[in-house]
């Protein structure tokens, strides 16, 4: 008998005995992560399915704890040598200098049930079902407009396999899906030339394409854009008012507050709120959650990296900050619950806390009254992505937004960098609208040099007043 | 951690699934493989908090079939794996559309004795653990030895040893080593509320090139330091003087618009920009594959074609761009050997030194933004446009006046490239896109009302 699925076909006792060469040199704790992971992909260009591709990616990380040192080894070779050997090098940051912990009986646990929702796995279905998705898109697109020039259509799923043993005796495995499906626009209009992005996907099978989200829609989503830059003016420069469309917006969230409650920045004390638990940081209209359970969306898993079965965390309840994401290390280090937050880009990594899905709470306000209440300011509509730094200060980037001028969205304009420290920019959220959406389920988030799949939401919000960098 | 394999064997298993590619049907296969070691110590506050040891083998293959084509990877090297693989990716390529341009390179008649590029240096290999832990406690120690460090991210030593196999079904076999050690320190000073950040390194192929941790430490702290107590300015236009690891972001977006793939896709605004003066006369940008002991270099690149010296830019005029085969198929030049995966990427590129000195560049600004570090996103290829949260020093009559933070800086690369009017002489190469100071004529900053 196996402990896991056939991915993995170990038997207990030669788990356990990796486990314990990697407490053999006085370790406190000791982990053993499996994946197995097939990706597939599908690109379309210049009129033709350029490429399709398919990957494999096994392998076991090994990790040991002593006191606050982590010690990994990781190999793709899962023969019993190679990962006795993984276990060495895991164990060498143990120097020997306390007596081991042994391996508790084996107590097997299970995953959160229902988080992907998929009636046709993207996995086991034929390749030529995502040609005809990607083809639809990409056909969508050039029709949409005659200033599309070029269309660049994506498509890539995922299953990933992963199975997590520990010497406090856990055991538990999760299979995770991911779809997704990407179309870049090219607009040209004399020598001017734009870009436009749309994409969809998440833990979801092929059903996602059939209504909820046609591949056609991306297509034209994509060609919208482009060309509605193509007629897009230089965002203004300086400080004003700033109105965030409800969805893709929940980047600012994520990089002004998210990043810097990640508990690895609190027991480091390198984050501007590690001396905050409990402190007003924003107005009341700030509450703010990330949630790693929400069906079918990209952030999602039913156990995280380290096997801890997650939980919607409070982040910032009404203004104060109320909770940390954590992972094992820090949990202890802090003496904090586990949210089920610990996540790795893959066995090559060591787990530190990661959002999932963050979002602020639904506010009060109808966002027509929002637009109304501005006389002159940036409405930021669509976003490319951000960064933070533990000091506070962000930044995140709108590819394509309008002016606001007398409670009215008038001209269009492209590619504006907003700016702010957090604090402040939570306090000077004003108006919260009553809106709340999700973005488009293609968001990825980096640190550390890890790359995970994310989900960021928000209702209309307006900003008093912000650092809007445009040109003019 | 020895897990050394002998060096044949990579060979053998690339060439071995070369011809299972052409059994299965393929016109034309091509293997290449990977065999990494890696060593990495984070040390931090004194104490060692991460260690890691692995070895990692990974495949990638391309497969031909009458002009369509697939390709796989494999981090799993069993033959029954990888033999599936290759079978599933010759029935795929079926279904992709016939492509002219696809296909291997023409077989180059000489290949370069890797030697020569001196990319292996067995002091790494024999480098031991404790020496790149103590290096990594040293560099961090001599931080926090200022009083004006609070807090420390932590420094970290990592050397790679890497040895990559290339075979295809036209001939070539190639096969080159190379080291990789790196040495960084990352400082916070200031209060909780007003904490200011930066970092400094050192990254090279051969140990005796790497800077020491003193240097390192003592670089990081005055770069940190430096930022102590920001002001905000006024939105304005000003000239900007770009810090070389400013420059070689900026370099890095260039590269990105001057590739084959981004001219066919019309996804760069220098599209149509072939023979045209695309910047003022002193910018000479070069690609560089042959330069012995840099990290971008090769013998060869992704697909095998030869690596070389490529003049990109010459006194202001583009000249050329970067292509592997494909891209260079599509729109009509030869494959510079900048084939990188799938795609084309950069081997050492980098900006032509000039001969001011960085003081000399900063003493002939009357007021202006020393542009130290970026945050965000924000660079649009298809039109240049640029729009980044910055830190930097306020300049005033020739010198740094006081830190500034929380502004942006937005303008246009063609834009930019047409106004650089001083380029210092500090190259250093510590990656593979690099460039020294450069002063901007001209740009906007967001800031205050």
């Amino acid at each position: 008998m196996t402990i896991f699925e056939d991915r993995f076909p170990l038997g207990p006792e030669a788990t356990a005995s990796v486990l314990s060469e990697a407490l053999a040199r006085g370790g406190d704790f000791a982990e053993l992560y499996f994946e197995y992971r097939l990706h597939s992909s599908v690109l379309m260009e210049e009129d033709i399915i350029k490429e399709t591709s398919e990957s494999v990616g096994l392998g076991l990380g090994v990790r040991v704890w002593a006191g606050d040192r982590t010690g990994y080894g990781h190999t793709n070779d899962l023969s019993p040598e190679r990962m006795r050997q993984a276990a060495r090098s895991a164990a060498a940051v143990a120097l020997a200098d306390r007596p081991s912990v042994s391996v508790s009986d084996f107590a097997p646990a299970v995953p959160l049930a229902g988080i992907a929702r998929e009636i046709r796995p993207a996995g086991s279905a034929d390749v030529t079902e995502k040609i005809d998705i990607v083809r639809r898109s990409y056909e969508a697109c050039l029709a949409a407009d005659p200033a599309i020039k070029k269309a660049r259509v994506g498509w890539g799923d995922l299953v990933q396999h992963v199975a997590i043993v520990n010497s406090e005796g856990l055991i538990i495995s999760d299979v995770r899906p991911m779809i997704k499906l990407t179309c870049v626009a090219i607009a040209e209009k004399g020598t001017a030339r734009e870009y436009g992005f749309s994409g969809s996907g998440g833990r979801v099978g092929l059903e996602h394409f059939d209504d909820a989200y046609p591949p056609e829609r991306i297509g034209r989503e994509a060609a919208e854009e482009a060309v509605r830059l193509l007629e897009a003016g230089d965002a203004p420069a300086g400080e004003m008012p700033v109105i965030l469309a409800p969805g893709h917006a929940g980047v600012l969230i994520h990089e002004a507050v998210g990043h810097l409650l990640e508990a690895d920045f609190h027991r480091k004390k390198t984050s501007i709120f590690w001396n905050k638990m409990g402190a007003r940081v924003g107005s009341e209209l700030v509450t703010i959650y990330d949630d790693p359970t929400i069906p079918a969306s990209r952030g999602s898993y039913g156990m995280d990296d380290e096997g801890t079965i997650p939980r919607p965390t409070l982040l910032i309840d009404k203004g104060v900050v109320a909770g940390l994401l954590t992972d094992r290390l820090s949990a202890k280090i802090l003496g904090r619950p586990l949210t089920g937050h610990g996540r790795r880009q893959d066995y090559t990594e060591i787990p530190i806390p990661r959002m999932a899905n963050t979002y602020i709470a639904a506010g009060p306000h109808d966002p027509g009254e929002i637009l109304a209440s501005v006389k002159k300011g940036f409405y930021a509509e669509r976003f490319t992505g951000g960064q933070v730094e533990d000091s506070g200060k962000f930044t995140f980037s709108v590819s394509s937004g309008f002016l606001i001028e007398n409670g009215r969205r008038t001209r269009p304009v492209k590619q504006a960098t907003l700016i702010g420290t957090n604090v402040d920019i939570l306090n000077r959220i004003c108006m919260a609208g009553n809106d709340l959406a999700f973005g488009q389920q293609t968001g990825t988030c980096g640190k550390d040099g890890q790359d995970v799949p994310v989900n960021d939401g928000c209702p209309t919000l307006k900003i008093s007043s912000m650092t809007v960098g445009g040109r003019t | 951690m020895s897990v050394s394999r002998p060096i044949g064997e990579l060979k053998t298993l690339a060439e071995a699934f070369v011809r299972f590619g052409l059994s299965c049907g393929a016109d034309e296969v091509e293997v290449g493989v990977g065999d990494d070691v890696e060593f990495g110590v984070d040390v931090r506050l004194g104490e060692i908090e991460n260690l890691v040891e692995a070895g990692t083998r990974s495949l990638g293959l391309r497969v031909i079939r009458d002009g369509k084509t697939a390709y796989a990877g494999s981090s799993d090297l069993s033959p029954e794996t990888i033999e599936r693989l290759i079978r599933n990716a010759v029935r795929r390529a079926e279904l992709a559309s016939r492509d002219e341009c696809a296909g291997l390179p023409e077989t180059s008649p000489s290949l370069l004795d890797s030697r020569e590029l001196d990319l292996f240096d067995p002091a790494i290999v024999d480098l031991d653990p404790q020496t790149k832990i103590t290096w990594a406690r040293e560099t961090e120690r001599i931080a926090l030895d200022d009083k004006r460090i609070v807090n420390s991210h932590g420094a970290s030593c990592d050397t790679h040893v890497g040895h990559a196999v290339l075979a295809n079904s036209k001939g070539f076999l190639g096969e080159y080593r190379k080291t990789y050690a790196g040495l960084n320190v990352s400082l916070q000073a200031g209060d909780t509320d007003d904490l200011v950040e930066d970092f400094w390194f050192s990254s090279k192929v051969h140990l005796s090139d790497l800077a020491s941790p003193e240097e390192i430490a003592r670089t990081a702290v005055a770069r940190t330091v430096r930022h102590l107590k920001p002001r905000k300015i006024r939105t304005q236009r000003v000239p900007v003087i770009f810090d070389p690891l400013m420059t070689s972001s900026l370099l890095g977006f260039l590269c990105g618009c001057l590739t084959g793939t981004a001219v066919y896709q019309k996804s760069t605004f220098l599209a149509d920009r072939l023979g045209q003066r695309i910047g003022t006369e002193a910018l000479t940008i070069i690609d560089d594959g042959l330069l012995p002991r840099r990290l971008g270099s090769s013998p060869f690149d992704a697909e095998g074609v030869p690596s070389r010296r490529t003049v990109v830019v010459e006194n202001g005029i583009l000249k050329t761009f970067l292509c592997n085969t494909y891209a260079g198929r599509k729109i009509g030049l030869p494959s510079t050997g900048n084939a990188d995966g799938g795609g084309v990427g950069p081997s050492n590129f980098y900006l032509q030194p000039g001969s001011t000195s960085p003081a000399a560049i900063l003493r002939s600004t009357e007021k202006g933004l020393y542009l130290v570090r970026t945050l965000g996103h924000g660079l649009n290829p298809v039109s240049g446009d640029i729009s980044r949260g910055a830190f930097g020093l306020w300049i005033e009559n020739g010198e740094p006046a006081y830190p500034v933070s929380e502004i942006t800086i937005s303008g246009n690369l063609g834009e930019i490239l047409q106004s650089v009017e001083m380029i210092g002489d500090d190259l250093v190469f510590d990656g593979s896109v690099c460039g020294p100071t450069i002063k901007v004529a001209e740009m906007q900053i967001a800031g205050l009302s």
